[in-house]
């Protein structure tokens, strides 16, 4: 386990530096002159050599290369252009926020887009496992905006069941915040579900005609001890994967869902940035988001190893 | 490169004719069983509807688009079946003729990123070796990436325009079909066409474009209607976001990220019609692709 656990990890590493590289190459290196670049050609010469002066891209292309991997080494991602105040000061509360609306996200679609793979298995090319995949995969097609603004007609007009502003109050309890949070995770949870049922589905169908699941069948257990024993551990593999490799698309999506419902999190930030030409805080975003969808699939391979001994014991 | 080893010489053309028409026979079995499937057929509608008012929205549209001498707010009715806008102007025809914001930009960016992901994925996979290495190396990283973020970043360091939403979705999508492509010759190479094509002293150009490419095409093809299906999602996301290629167009995305703060206020029509077109856009195009895609790999 642990000579896996090494190897898993330095090939994280490899990719974080070509992260860097790659979005070091994309913000410094293609525009030349940021500065006019981000600014305009109509933009005077002085705000020019200012912004690059700020941002430092008039300095040699290896020191801002440095400088770009020190930054990710230390998860310091610079100052915002606009602020002043350290980009990481900026961000990682956001993400914070984000984050909490990511995970009643992935609480809510999760269980219910395993249980309904599950089920469409069961029933395999019934009405009803049909009915189940056409859903999932009409859903999962949807920009998460879609779902946000139905959702937001529906349930804080029509019904007046949500709440229009998600940002719940300071100092509101755990249990209040779900108040302001459920609408537009619920949001989410639409276009995530789909895809979890889905690769569920295609997981224990592949897992009921395996030879060790007609064995277990043969020897007496019972329908629910074969589907919890033997046919999900090896079933969930392709799940888990797919959930990490959403953690990071959950990031990209909630821009939309928090514009929808007014939530101050990481894409309310950087929707800013964005208006305000802050480079460090959109390229500290962007890496962040990137390590998070690292850590998660990280993550999602050492649980896979933990389950299926063939996975971690295997050397290649 | 591959010009000399793909001219036709008139000796070797007799032989070369059975298989190939072999191969039209099951591309056309394959077009048929395809055309049989209800998903393929429900989702082919929709995207004909859309595509023809991409092309002539203007001339389908009841008023002009841009026309703001109406009672602004107007819940849907017979002379005005989406309602109007908070100026006044008709949302079903905008909501016509913004059909070709999305068309002009997705199809182009998927094909793109297709089109470098089967020239990458080839030479991995038919390569292999140092180059194969450091590319998923390479492709790992830009998976880590997310689409929506990183164009937001790319917009705003390189300038908003139409080539550079392209140009993103391209790039971002090149690794992930490159990917694919590799898998699939993987599984291809060992085989027995490949290995009389390397001793017959083919070019390794010749064997990856004149041999294994045809017969992946069936993956290539269900990935390509895939990539279109997360090109609409990318650029219907931008432009929602403000972010998007068009400027002065009725974007859909762009038609909801207008008005959906005046939902609050009851006027859903403004924000719902749109978004009902974008959601069945993107569903039209993915219940093409899974019905090819099932018809592609139960053969």
């Amino acid at each position: 386990m642990s000579r896996f656990l090494l190897r898993r990890i330095a090939s994280a590493l490899v990719t974080l530096w070509l992260l860097v590289t790659i979005v070091f190459v994309m913000v410094s290196v293609i525009p030349g002159n940021v500065g006019r670049r981000v600014l305009g050609a109509f933009a005077a010469k002085e705000d020019v050599i200012a912004y690059n002066a700020k941002l430092g891209t008039d300095d040699p292309m290896l020191q801002q290369y440095g400088r770009a991997v020190k930054n990710i080494v230390t998860l310091n991602f610079g100052e915002s252009y606009q602020s002043g105040a350290s980009v990481r000061s900026t961000i990682f509360p956001a993400m914070f926020r984000s984050g909490k609306l990511a995970l009643l996200g992935l609480l809510l679609s999760v269980p219910f887009g395993i249980a309904a793979g599950i089920f469409a298995a069961r029933r395999q090319n019934k009405l009803s496992d049909r009915a189940v995949v056409t859903t999932g995969l009409a859903t999962s097609a949807l920009p998460e905006f879609v779902p946000a603004a139905v959702l937001a007609a529906l349930f804080t007009v029509t019904w007046k069941i949500g709440k229009a502003f998600a940002d719940p109050p300071e100092g509101t309890s755990v249990i209040g915040q779900l108040r302001y949070l459920w609408t537009p995770a619920l949001a989410m949870a639409i276009v995530y579900f789909g895809y979890i049922a889905r690769m569920t589905r295609a997981g224990v169908i592949s897992a009921l005609h395996a030879d060790y699941a007609r064995t277990a069948t043969m020897k007496g257990l019972s329908n629910r001890q074969v589907m919890w024993r033997h046919i999900l551990r090896n079933a969930l593999a392709p799940t888990i994967t797919v959930i990490s490799v959403q953690i990071g698309y959950l990031f990209g999506g909630i821009i939309g869902v928090e514009r929808v419902f007014n939530y101050h999190g990481l894409g309310s930030v950087m929707l800013d940035a964005v208006g305000k030409k802050d480079i460090p805080v959109l390229q500290g975003a962007v890496l962040l988001v990137g390590i998070v969808y690292m850590l998660a699939t990280l993550g999602a391979d050492l649980l896979i190893a933990f389950l299926n001994p063939r996975v971690r014991l295997a050397t290649t | 490169m591959s010009g000399g080893s793909t001219s036709v010489d008139p000796t070797v053309s007799l032989e070369v004719a059975a298989p190939p028409s072999e191969r039209v026979q099951a591309r056309k079995e394959l077009w048929r069983l395809v055309r049989r499937r209800p998903a393929f057929i429900a989702g082919s509608v929709i995207l004909v509807f859309w595509v023809v008012c991409a092309l002539f929205g203007r001339l389908i549209a009841p008023r002009d688009f841009s026309d703001f001498h109406t009672t602004p707010h107007l819940s849907p009715r017979w002379a005005f079946p989406f309602g109007t806008d908070k100026i006044g102007r008709d949302v079903f025809s905008r909501v016509i003729v913004g059909a070709w914001d999305v068309l002009k930009v997705a199809p182009i960016a998927a094909f793109i990123g297709v089109f470098f992901g089967v020239i990458l994925g080839l030479a991995m996979g038919f390569l292999r070796g140092w180059f194969d290495n450091v590319a998923s190396r390479i492709i790992e990283a830009f998976l880590a990436l997310p689409v929506v973020l990183t164009a937001l970043l790319a917009i705003t360091v390189l300038g908003r325009s139409t080539t550079v939403v392209i140009a993103t979705i391209s790039i971002l999508f090149t690794p992930i079909v490159a990917r694919t492509v590799r898998a699939a010759v993987m599984a291809e190479r060992d085989l027995d066409y490949v290995t009389s094509a390397r001793l017959r002293g083919e070019s390794a150009v010749f064997i990856m474009f004149g041999e294994i490419l045809p017969n992946i095409m069936g993956p290539i093809v269900v990935e390509l209607t895939v990539r279109i299906g997360y090109a609409v999602f990318t650029v219907a996301t931008l432009s929602f976001l403000g972010a998007g290629p068009g400027v002065e167009s009725p974007d859909w995305g762009v038609l909801v990220s207008e008005s959906f703060r005046s939902i609050y206020a009851g006027f859903w029509w403004t924000t719902l019609f749109p978004a009902a077109a974008i959601a069945s856009l993107v569903v039209a195009v993915n219940l093409v692709a899974d019905a090819v895609q099932s018809v592609v790999e139960a053969s």
